[in-house]
C-alpha cells in the first residue's frame, strides 16, 4: 500500500512536490525562527556575561553580600588551588579569575605632581599570560579606539572619553590610587597603551582594564581574586546546567561557618539579569506560539486544499470499488508521509542553518555606528533539543489534521458528485 | 473591465476554498503586525519605564549636577527658580534634591545617594506616596536591588549619615516604609528616597533642588540661568544605543514572518493555477490573449491578498487595539525575578509598520500569483484544454 | 506667698553656688591646651587597625608645626614604608616612593578612611582648636577610668563645623581629655575617642594609648599608641615643603 502511494506521490508532481515543498519551507521557517529567537536571548546576555556576570560567578560570601561596593578586603584567597580544583572537576568550563577595583586615576605632570585626576572603576583580568582564556572572552580589539591592547606588564587600557577628559594619550603614564586588600593605600603606575569604547555611559566616564598580575601586586592581593568567572566553552548559557552546578558547588560549603568561604551564583540570579531574561522568555514564548499557530494553520490549509482538490479522483476510486474508509485511510497515510518527509527535510535544513549561525553568528557590525565592548554586534541562533521536534508540530500534525478533516468530506458526498468534480 | 469583474467572480465563486485561503492569509497578516508590535514594544519598554519612573518629559539640572559624578554633588543644589516653582505648583513638574550620604545597614558602611522627592508628586510613577510622613520617624523608600544589596526590608530602621550644606555631619534613623520593584536601575541602585521637605531641612537646603523633572507632555521650557535643560534624547541615549542592536535582530524576524505570509498563499496559488490549465485553455480558445489570461490569474491572486487585508483589518484592528491598551501582564510566576507588579508589556504599532507590511504582503501575493501563470500561459490552447502540458 | 518666695530664693542661691563651683568651659579648654599644646612636635607612633580579616600595625614618625603644617613618614609595614604625607593648611599631599608620584588628596578623597582605619583624612587634618570651634560649658562631674573628670558639653559656634557638638571628659587634675564623643547635628553619636593610658613626659601629661571608634559601624575601632614625643623641637622649615616629600 505504501509503495503504491509512494509511487503515486513521485509521479504526480502536484500531489507530491508542491505539498512536500510547502511543508519543507514551513518547517524550515519554524525551526529557524525557534532557534533564532532563543539565540536572541543569548545575544542580550552575552556581553553582560563576558564583562561582568560570567555564566557562573564565585565570590567569597562576605564579598558577595556587598559586591556592589567592590570590597576587596573581603576577597577570595587561595584562588590558585580553587582554580585547579574547578578545572579538574569541571573541565568542560572555562574558569578565569578577575579583580574589580575602584579608585582614582591620577595623571602626572613633568614634576610628577598631579596634572589631572578622576575617579575610576577598574577590571583586572589575565590579559598577558599565554594560557589566558580572556582573549576569547573579552573582545577588546573590537572596541579599541586608539592604541593597542596590553601585551606587557604595567600596561592598561582606559575608556576613550576618560582619556579625553584627562588629556592622556596612548603611551603616557597614569597612576592608580586605590586601597590594598589589607586596607592600606595602593599607588601604582600604569602605561596607558590604548583606549576603548564601552558603550555604556557610566563606564565610558571613567573605567580602566588592566592585567590581573599588575593589580594583584598593586593591591597586595597575591593568590586572591574578587571573583572567579565560569563560562560554558561554547559561550551559550544554559540556565538548568548552571543552576545545577551552583547548587552542587554551594552544597559543599554549606556547613562551613567561614564568612570568606566561596559561594557560586548563576548568571540569572545576579542583579538585573533575571528581569531581562524573564522579559525575553515571555516575549519569545509568545512570538513562537503565534508563529507555530499560524504556520500550523497555513499547513493545515495546504493539506485541506490538497484533499479538496482530489474529490474527482476519489470519485473514480469509489466507483472502482474502494471503500470510503479505505480511501480515507490512504489519504491520511499520504498526508502523514508528506508531513513526515517534509518535516524531516525541513528540520534538517533548518537545523543546519541554525547550527551554522550558532557557531558563527551573524555579524551586524555593518549596521552599527560604533563597535563597543558591552554591546554585542554578533547575533547567534541557539539550537536546543526542542528545536528537533518543534518543526513537526506544524509540519506533521497540521498537515495530518488538514487532510483528516477535509477527507471527511468523502463520507458526505455521493460518488456521483465526486466523479463530476473530476471533470471540473 | 471584464478582467477585474471576472477575477472577482471567479474567486467568489470558488466559495469556501477562497475564504479558507483568505482567512489563513489574514491570520498571517495579523500575526506579522502583532509580532512586530510586541517586538517594538519590548524595545520601548525600557524607554517607557525610564520615562515613567525617572525621566518624565525632561529634566532641568542644576548646573553642577551630574548623576555620574559623585564628587560634584556637594555643589549641585540651588534655589528653585520662580518659573520652575510655578510649574511645580501646577503639577507639571517636581523637584528632587540629591545629597551624598552614607548608610549603615547592619553595621556595614555603604555610600548612597539620598534623594528627596515630594510624596504627593504625580509627575513620576515612582511610588513616592509611600513617603507621607507620620510622626517623628523619617520614612524611606528603596528599590529592590538596593534592598538586596543592603539586606534591608520593609519595617527595618537604619542609620543614614550625610553632611549638610555647611559641611556639618548629621545622622538620623530612617525607616524603610517600602521596597519598590522597578526595572529602572537609575532610581534603585545605591539610592535612598526620603520626603523632600525633610531632606531640605536636614541638609540645610531649604527651597533648593538638584534637578526639576518636567512632566511628560508639558510644553513649557522656561530658560533659567544656572539650570540646564536635558531633553529625553539626551537622557535616553544609553538605552537607545542598546535598542539599535535589537532592531537588526528585528529585521530577521520580519523577514521570516513575511516568508510565512508567502507560504500561506504559495500553496493555494500555485496549486490552484496548476489545476486550472483547462480553464486557461478554454479562455484562450474563447479569444483571451495570453496577456489577458496572465492578468486575470494574477489579479485573482492579488484579490486574495486584498480580501485578506480587509478581513485582517476587520478583526485585526479591534483585537490589536484592545491588546495595545491592555498590554500583556507578566504572569505572577515571573515575579520571583523581581519584576514590578503590574508591569506590562505594551505592543507598539507604527503606521509605517502596518502600511509597510500590508503593501509588502500584497506585492508578494501578486508576484507569487504572477510567476506561475506566465509559464502556463505559454501553453498552446489546445494542449491546455486537454489539461496537458506542452 | 512669702514662704514660697523664700524657698525659691534658697533654691536659686544653692544652684548659683553649685554653678559657681564649676569652672568655665573656656578655662578648662585653655588648661588642656597648656598641657598638650606646643608649637613644634616630633612624634613616633603606631596605629593598629582592625580589619575583618586581622589587624595591621602602621608605624610612623611625624613632624608637626602649630596647627597648619605636618609631615609624616611611614616606617612600617614594608608596603607603606617610605610613603610620606604633607599637610599644608587645607591641602594634603602624599608621596609614594614606589611610583615616584606626588599626589594631592582633595575633595571626596579626604572623606575616605586613612589606611582602612576608623578615621578619615579629614579627621586627621582637623586643625582648628576646640576653643575656636566650640562654645564650652561644664555640665557635671563624672569618674572615668578611675579619674575624676569634668564633663563638658561643646556646641559649635559656626555652621561649618563638622561635628555639631561634642562631649568631653577632662581629668580634673591633669587636664587631659580622657574621653570625647562627637555628635551629629541631630544628636546621634558618631565617633568616640577614649584615652587608655596617660603618662608624664617632659613636664606634661601625655595620652599614650588612644582608641578611636566610628560608632555607627561594627568593629573595635582603631588604636593609636604614642611611642615617643618631643615637644618644642627644632624643626627646619624645609621639612614642610613638597620637595622634602621626595627626599
Amino acid at each position: 500500500m505504501i509503495r503504491f502511494l509512494f509511487k503515486g506521490l513521485i509521479r504526480d508532481r502536484s500531489r507530491s512536490l508542491f505539498p512536500v515543498l510547502t511543508v519543507v519551507i514551513g518547517v524550515i521557517l519554524t525551526v529557524f525562527l525557534y532557534n533564532w529567537i532563543n539565540g536572541a536571548e543569548f545575544n542580550f546576555i552575552d556581553s553582560s556575561a563576558r564583562f561582568s556576570t560570567g555564566h557562573v560567578k564565585i565570590m567569597s560570601r562576605a564579598y558577595a553580600q556587598e559586591a556592589d561596593q567592590v570590597p576587596n578586603d573581603l576577597a577570595l584567597v587561595g584562588v590558585e588551588s580553587l582554580l585547579d580544583e574547578l578545572r579538574n572537576e569541571h573541565p568542560a568550563m572555562i574558569w578565569t579569575p578577575r579583580i574589580r577595583f575602584g579608585g582614582l586615576l591620577d595623571v602626572p605632570d613633568a614634576q610628577g605632581e598631579t596634572r589631572a585626576q578622576g575617579p575610576v572603576m577598574g577590571l583586572a583580568v589575565d590579559l598577558i599570560s599565554a594560557t589566558s582564556a580572556e582573549r576569547g572572552i573579552l573582545k577588546l580589539e573590537e572596541a579599541l579606539v586608539r592604541g593597542r591592547r596590553p601585551q606587557n606588564p604595567g600596561e592598561a587600557l582606559i575608556s576613550e572619553n576618560f582619556a579625553h577628559r584627562l588629556d592622556v594619550r596612548p603611551g603616557e603614564t597614569a597612576t592608580l590610587i586605590s586601597a590594598t586588600m589589607p586596607g592600606g593605600m595602593a599607588v601604582a603606575n600604569f602605561t596607558i597603551v590604548g583606549t576603548i569604547r564601552f558603550g555604556v555611559e557610566a563606564m565610558d566616564r571613567g573605567a580602566m582594564i588592566a592585567d590581573i598580575a599588575d593589580i594583584r601586586a598593586a593591591l597586595d592581593m597575591e593568590d586572591a581574586a574578587g571573583e572567579i568567572l565560569g563560562f560554558f566553552t561554547d559561550f551559550i548559557y544554559r540556565d538548568p546546567l548552571a543552576s545545577g552546578l551552583a547548587a552542587r558547588f554551594n552544597a559543599v560549603y554549606r556547613d562551613e561557618p567561614d564568612e570568606f568561604a566561596p559561594i557560586m551564583d548563576t548568571l540569572s540570579s545576579q542583579s538585573g539579569m533575571g528581569d531581562i531574561l524573564a522579559m525575553m522568555k515571555m516575549f519569545s514564548g509568545l512570538v513562537l506560539a503565534i508563529f507555530v499557530g499560524v504556520m500550523s494553520i497555513v499547513l493545515w490549509n495546504a493539506g485541506l486544499m490538497g484533499s479538496l482538490r482530489r474529490y474527482g479522483e476519489i470519485g473514480v476510486r469509489l466507483a472502482m470499488g474502494e471503500t470510503k474508509t479505505h480511501i480515507y485511510g490512504s489519504l491520511i497515510l499520504e498526508a502523514l508521509m508528506i508531513g513526515a518527509l517534509g518535516s524531516v527535510i525541513g528540520t534538517a535544513v533548518g537545523l543546519a542553518a541554525s547550527y551554522y549561525l550558532q557557531a558563527h553568528g551573524l555579524d551586524i557590525g555593518f549596521m552599527m555606528k560604533n563597535a563597543s565592548l558591552l554591546i554585542s554586534n554578533v547575533f547567534r541562533a541557539k539550537v536546543s533539543p526542542a528545536s528537533y521536534v518543534v518543526g513537526f508540530i506544524p509540519g506533521l500534525a497540521a498537515t495530518f489534521l488538514g487532510s483528516a478533516i477535509s477527507g471527511l468530506g468523502i463520507y458526505r458526498r455521493k460518488t456521483s458528485q465526486l466523479l463530476k468534480e473530476l471533470e471540473a | 473591465m471584464i478582467i477585474p469583474k471576472l477575477a472577482l467572480r471567479n474567486i467568489l465563486g470558488a466559495g469556501l476554498r477562497t475564504w479558507l485561503n483568505v482567512v489563513v492569509l489574514s491570520f498571517a497578516f495579523v500575526a506579522i503586525i502583532w509580532t512586530q508590535g510586541l517586538y517594538e514594544g519590548m524595545n520601548a519598554q525600557a524607554e517607557r519605564a525610564s520615562v515613567a519612573a525617572a525621566l518624565g518629559g525632561g529634566q532641568y539640572w542644576q548646573e553642577h549636577y551630574d548623576p555620574l559624578d559623585v564628587l560634584s554633588l556637594g555643589e549641585a543644589h540651588a534655589a528653585v527658580p520662580d518659573s520652575l516653582q510655578s510649574l511645580i505648583a501646577d503639577g507639571k513638574a517636581t523637584a528632587i534634591l540629591a545629597v551624598q550620604g552614607t548608610l549603615y545597614p547592619k553595621g556595614r558602611i555603604q555610600s548612597v545617594l539620598i534623594k528627596g522627592i515630594d510624596p504627593d508628586q504625580k509627575v513620576l510613577s515612582l511610588p513616592s506616596h509611600f513617603l507621607k510622613a507620620e510622626g517623628d520617624r523619617i520614612p524611606a523608600l528603596i528599590g529592590s536591588r538596593m534592598a538586596k544589596s543592603t539586606g534591608l526590608e520593609v519595617g527595618d530602621t537604619v542609620i543614614l549619615r550625610w553632611r549638610d550644606a555647611h559641611g556639618a555631619f548629621d545622622a538620623r534613623d530612617i525607616e524603610i516604609v517600602q521596597v519598590m520593584k522597578t526595572v529602572v536601575q537609575t532610581i534603585d541602585q545605591g539610592q535612598v528616597w526620603i520626603p523632600l521637605s525633610i531632606l531640605r531641612v536636614l541638609a540645610g537646603m531649604e527651597g533648593e533642588a538638584s534637578l526639576v523633572v518636567v512632566a511628560a507632555g508639558t510644553l513649557e521650557r522656561p530658560e533659567e540661568p544656572g539650570w540646564i535643560f536635558r531633553d529625553l534624547d539626551f537622557l535616553l541615549s544609553d538605552i537607545r544605543q542598546l535598542v539599535q542592536t535589537k532592531t537588526a535582530g528585528a529585521t530577521i524576524l520580519y523577514t521570516v514572518l513575511i516568508l510565512l505570509a508567502m507560504l500561506a498563499i504559495f500553496d493555494t496559488q500555485v496549486l490552484s493555477i496548476f489545476r486550472r490549465k483547462k480553464e486557461m485553455g478554454t479562455l484562450m480558445a474563447l479569444g483571451f490573449t495570453r496577456g489577458r489570461v496572465i492578468r486575470l490569474f494574477t489579479l485573482e491572486g492579488a484579490l486574495h491578498g486584498v480580501l485578506a487585508a480587509i478581513l485582517a483589518a476587520l478583526y485585526g484592528i479591534p483585537l490589536l487595539t484592545w491588546y495595545a491598551r491592555q498590554g500583556w501582564a507578566m504572569p505572577e510566576a515571573m515575579d520571583s525575578y523581581g519584576f514590578a507588579i503590574g508591569e506590562k508589556l505594551f505592543p507598539i504599532y507604527s503606521v509605517g509598520l502596518v502600511a509597510g507590511t500590508t503593501i509588502l504582503v500584497l506585492v508578494i501575493t501578486t508576484i507569487v500569483s504572477f510567476l506561475p501563470t506566465r509559464r502556463i500561459a505559454k501553453l498552446k490552447p489546445t494542449d491546455a484544454l486537454r489539461g496537458r502540458l506542452s | 506667698m512669702k514662704k514660697h518666695a523664700r524657698t525659691y530664693g534658697l533654691a536659686l542661691l544653692i544652684s548659683a553656688l553649685a554653678e559657681a563651683q564649676y569652672p568655665s568651659g573656656d578655662w578648662i579648654l585653655q588648661k588642656i591646651d597648656e598641657n598638650i599644646g606646643s608649637d613644634n612636635k616630633i612624634s613616633h607612633s603606631l596605629m593598629i587597625i582592625q580589619g575583618r580579616r586581622g589587624s595591621r600595625t602602621v608605624e610612623s614618625r611625624s613632624w608637626i608645626q602649630g596647627d597648619e603644617k605636618s609631615f609624616t613618614e611611614y616606617l612600617a609595614p614594608p608596603r607603606e614604608a617610605e610613603t610620606k604625607m604633607l599637610k599644608l593648611g587645607d591641602q594634603l599631599w602624599t608621596y609614594s616612593p614606589s611610583t615616584d608620584r606626588t599626589i594631592l588628596i582633595s575633595g571626596h578623597m579626604l572623606r575616605q578612611s586613612v589606611m582602612g582605619s576608623d578615621l578619615s583624612y579629614e579627621d586627621l587634618m582637623e586643625d582648628r582648636k576646640l576653643k575656636q570651634m566650640y562654645d564650652a560649658r561644664v555640665v557635671g562631674e563624672e569618674d572615668y577610668d578611675g579619674r575624676a573628670c569634668w564633663v563638658l558639653e561643646l556646641t559649635a559656634r559656626a555652621d561649618n563645623v563638622a561635628y555639631h557638638s561634642r562631649k568631653i571628659w577632662v581629668d580634673k587634675e591633669r587636664f587631659v581629655s580622657l574621653k570625647e564623643d562627637r555628635f551629629a547635628k541631630g544628636g546621634k553619636l558618631l565617633k568616640r575617642t577614649e584615652v587608655k593610658d596617660v603618662q608624664r613626659m617632659d613636664g606634661r601629661w601625655i595620652p599614650k594609648k588612644i582608641l578611636f571608634k566610628d560608632m555607627l559601624k561594627t568593629g573595635v575601632g582603631t588604636e593609636f599608641i604614642l611611642n615617643d614625643v618631643q615637644f618644642n623641637a627644632d624643626i627646619p622649615d624645609y621639612i614642610f615643603t613638597k620637595a622634602s616629600l621626595r627626599r
